[in-house]
């Protein structure tokens, strides 16, 4: 039975049970299994069905005595707690950026693209134009503007502003994985 | 159910772990294949039913013994009268039935 007790002793000690009440249950454990053993009792009617499985009793009996500390991860898992999240900023962060380079760059050709047909509509089209349809302006585009001026500006400031983000988002990362290695 | 009579068997007085399970058998219930006490006993302890104090055993190591609180007495008060309750409905239920038991 000194295997049964010894297996507890290792899974309090995974689960991050002090080693005062570890001791303390082992102790305890294994002065009734021995005086089981003197009075010819199986383990098995001193530890019912757990005595097939040592490391879920152990687990069991510190669980509910309160002493399995609420934080107390397995080996790797420090890493793991902090990493996960920060990963998923990260990506969340890569993501917001890439969105916001998508409608920089979206506006910036739109307001390229406007001021371009403009220009071949009013190469092509006489002037004065008379529009067949009372009450739609013609062109339909954006005309080439302030508007889209402006439009072109705004723009080119989010390409920049996510660029930004980017290059520095892939610093830091970097940076932060060299130091976790 | 185990953990009322847990509480019941230290109406003889406080008792260790393996004393307890002692006193189970000798009323004729075993725990094979029931969970073991220990995880009992220490949720009994955590709620409060059972105290707890070391003092050495006879030539043994100083173990720990349990004795039911106030709490666990009355918590046995109540358990016992549900179980006499049920017990006495499921035995009118069951009582009349009469079939041949199998050996």
């Amino acid at each position: 039975m000194t295997d049964f007790v010894d297996e507890c002793r290792q899974e309090w000690k995974r689960l991050g049970v002090p080693d005062a009440v570890a001791n303390e249950m082992a102790t305890d454990l294994a002065a009734d299994l021995q005086e089981a053993e003197a009075d010819g009792v199986a383990a098995e009617e001193v530890l019912g069905s757990a005595v097939f499985d040592p490391r879920s009793f152990a687990a069991s009996w510190a669980t509910e005595r309160g002493v399995v500390p609420q934080t107390a991860p397995p080996v790797a898992a420090p890493v793991l707690v902090e990493e996960r999240p920060a990963r998923m900023h990260m990506v969340a962060v890569i993501a917001a950026l890439a969105v916001v380079a998508f409608a920089g760059a979206a506006l910036v050709i739109r307001a390229s693209h406007s001021a371009g047909l403009i220009g071949s509509v009013r190469k092509v089209v006489p002037a004065p134009f008379v529009d067949p349809r009372p009450g739609i302006k013609f062109p339909m585009f954006a005309p080439h503007g302030p508007a889209s001026g402006l439009a072109h500006g705004i723009g080119v400031l989010l390409l920049l502003v996510a660029v930004v983000g980017l290059v520095a988002a892939t610093i830091y990362w970097s940076r932060r994985a060299k130091t976790n290695h | 159910m185990l953990d009322l009579c847990l509480l019941a068997v230290m109406q003889e007085g406080p008792a260790y772990g393996y004393e307890m399970t002692k006193r189970l058998r000798g009323r004729g219930l075993s725990i094979v294949g029931e969970g073991s006490i220990y995880p009992l006993l220490a949720r009994l302890e955590r709620d409060g039913l059972v105290e707890t104090y070391r003092e050495a055993s006879n030539g043994g190591p100083p173990r720990k013994y349990y004795r039911a609180s106030a709490l666990g007495r009355a918590t046995l008060g109540d358990g016992v009268a549900e179980w006499r309750a049920a017990r006495g409905s499921i035995d009118a239920v069951l009582g009349p039935v009469e079939v041949e038991v199998s050996s």
